[in-house]
């Protein structure tokens, strides 16, 4: 056992223990739809009890008392901030939050598992928001995202249009030339193929880019590094190593924003999704309507639904609230089936 | 000379052009400019600036340092390459920086657009293959008690590796003078002209080693046929970590470019049919 070993280790357990006080404080967040008031003194009696009790631990029982008042009132303050809550798939540090936080730097964001649970928190109410990923232009569409938004009740508010920069991260103080293995999602192992190559770095596999960063961060293998964005360093507490990594400069992600509501402004651009029957010229007959109108598409694209059947997307330039598009719309509602406009918002490209 | 597949002049006399951020290393003259170390992003920052204002072509900066003592200051690594893609960012100026370790190759290639092998590392053989393979742009510094031969096998070695954009750099070698730090060899730039191919640049800096003798060397060297310098320019030369008394001041390296201009147009009449 060496000094530098034993605080190396307590940096370790820090990370932990930030990245828990954070979920405990988002856990905080989401009660505000089941109760009323943020103040509950038979629940705080109830965590301080069950704290108390815990006699074997180190901390004494004076110590944790008072540590769990100091974050049961914190808690209670952030809950009264009445912060927008926007949730996102992925772990913190991904590139669906970084565009939460590009797209209102206020809000409290939240992770979730899976994408049908960010819709579902959104339509529940327990979110405000929810930021997904519809688009990347080395992957394509993102299918997951597109098959809910076919069938989901939800509204697009916004969308961000954000290039993706990925960064070689390590944990301080190592060395570089010790790097063997990149750690991160499939998807952005293969957007950095050539530099992985370049650099004899084997990629692995992990189901998410900032999951890659925090392991790395609270478990420090030997030789490994993880690729995420640079957000993710610095949540972390990661070294970057080399930023831009990725092979082709040209790797952009489109997030739509979601809520249950339409958007308040009628924004510059439109999302819609219908059915065509099975015949010729169906869908022919709605791009018509779109160009005769003089409405520019910007993305079209088909998603399989039931079997045999595709639902399309459309995105296009315009509003709701200008007269030739409604009308547009108006049209192509009656040439095609479950015409849905999911939404006239702003789209930011930054 | 014997072995030199690759490296030796061809029989219709062409030779190699190196291309390094728009720069045809070879046609264009080259000024590459900058301190002996990257010190700080501060100094860095301001000395690529001023190197630029003044009319360099590229920024040189030592991250790894090749050190007689294990004592000096050794360079500050992966941050000193991080500030020097700073300065790059904020000036234009492509990076030439040395790496030292074999390990480094890959990496030092992710940041700078040509690898620098110093006169110590010129001969180490498995730092050149590994250089060989990055398919960077490489300056191959003379070793300072190597012969033209010993050198030119040398660039072989990256060449061999499927590497032709060599540039060869002379910084001096060892003779029994001790009044400079070096003897430059100025002789070598026609005769590599002649062995080789390869674009062939000059280090006043390191080959004399006295402020006062870099001028009439810079000089001296586009008058010999030189294809660019390399010269150590620093903000504030007083204050330098390390090589003090031979890194110009930005208003002396000013003062030299200006000259330079004229000696270039000197020789490029000289050139010129009229003295046939």
């Amino acid at each position: 056992m060496t000094l530098e070993g034993l605080r190396q280790d307590i940096d370790i357990i820090d990370t932990r223990i930030m990245a828990l006080l954070d979920e405990r404080l988002e856990r905080g967040l989401l009660t505000r739809r089941h109760k009323t008031g943020t103040r509950d003194p038979a629940r705080e009696a109830e965590v301080l009890d069950r704290v108390a009790r815990r006699t074997r631990c180190l901390a004494g029982r004076e110590f944790t008392e008072s540590l769990y008042q100091r974050i049961i009132a914190e808690s209670r303050t952030m809950q009264e901030r009445e912060l927008r809550l926007v949730g996102f798939q992925g772990m913190h540090g991904a590139y669906s939050e970084a565009a939460a936080r590009a797209w209102d730097t206020e809000a409290a964001t939240i992770p979730f598992k899976e994408f049908s649970q960010v819709f579902d928190a959104v339509v529940s109410g327990d979110l405000d928001f929810g930021v997904v990923p519809v688009e990347n232009t080395l992957g394509g569409i993102v299918g997951q995202v597109n098959s809910i938004l076919v069938t989901t009740e939800l509204r697009v508010v916004a969308a961000i249009d954000m290039p993706i920069d990925h960064c070689l991260l390590a944990a301080p103080g190592s060395d570089h030339r010790d790097i063997r293995t990149a750690y991160s999602h499939r998807q952005a192992l293969s957007q950095c193929r050539r530099f992985l190559d370049r650099n004899k770095l084997d990629g692995i596999d992990w189901f998410d880019t900032a999951g890659a960063a925090r392991m790395i961060a609270e478990d420090r293998p030997k030789g490994a590094a993880a690729i995420a964005s640079r957000f993710a360093a610095e949540l972390y507490g990661l070294e970057i190593i080399k930023e831009g990594v990725q092979d082709s400069s040209a790797n952009r992600t489109r997030f739509f924003v979601l809520a249950k509501g339409a958007a308040a402004t009628g924004g510059n651009k439109c999302s819609a999704v219908f059915f065509t029957d099975d015949k010729a010229g169906a869908l022919f007959g709605v791009l018509e309507v779109f160009a005769k109108a003089g409405i520019n598409l910007t993305r079209i694209e088909s998603v399989p639904d039931e079997p045999g059947d595709y639902a399309i997307f459309i995105d296009f330039d315009g509003s709701d609230r200008d007269a030739r598009v409604a009308e547009a719309i108006e049209a192509a509602r009656g040439l095609v089936r479950d015409f849905r406009l999911l939404g006239c918002y702003d789209e930011r490209k930054l | 000379m014997k072995n030199l597949k690759l490296t030796g002049a061809k029989a219709d006399g062409k030779r190699t052009i190196v291309e390094v951020g728009g720069i045809r290393v070879g046609e264009d003259f080259v000024v590459i400019a900058g301190p002996c170390a990257v010190e700080s992003e501060d100094q860095m920052v301001r000395t690529a600036v001023a190197v630029k204002e003044a009319g360099a072509t590229m920024l040189r900066g030592g991250a790894f340092k090749p050190r007689t003592s294990p004592y000096a200051f050794q360079g500050l690594g992966l941050k000193g390459l991080k500030i020097l893609d700073k300065a790059r960012r904020e000036t234009g100026l492509p990076i030439v920086t040395e790496v030292i370790d074999t390990r480094d190759v890959s990496w030092v290639g992710e940041y700078a657009d040509i690898l620098q092998i110093g006169a110590r590392n010129m001969q180490n053989f498995s730092l050149l293959r590994e250089a060989g393979k990055s398919g960077r742009p490489i300056l191959l510094k003379r070793g300072m008690y190597s012969t033209l031969e010993e050198w030119l096998n040398c660039a072989e070695y990256i060449l061999a590796e499927g590497n032709p954009n060599v540039i060869l750099c002379e910084r001096g070698i060892r003779s029994f003078e001790t009044y400079t730090r070096n003897t430059l060899d100025l002789s070598i730039v026609p005769s590599v002209k002649a062995q080789s191919h390869l674009p062939i640049f000059v280090d006043p800096s390191h080959g004399t080693g006295v402020l006062g003798l870099i001028e009439p060397m810079s000089l001296a060297a586009v008058a010999a046929g030189a294809d660019g310098l390399e010269l150590e320019v620093h903000v504030d030369p007083s204050s330098a970590l390390s090589d003090k008394d031979q890194q110009l001041s930005p208003e002396a390296f000013g003062r030299l470019m200006r000259k330079l201009a004229v000696m270039r147009r000197t020789m490029a009449e000289l050139s010129s049919e009229s003295y046939g």
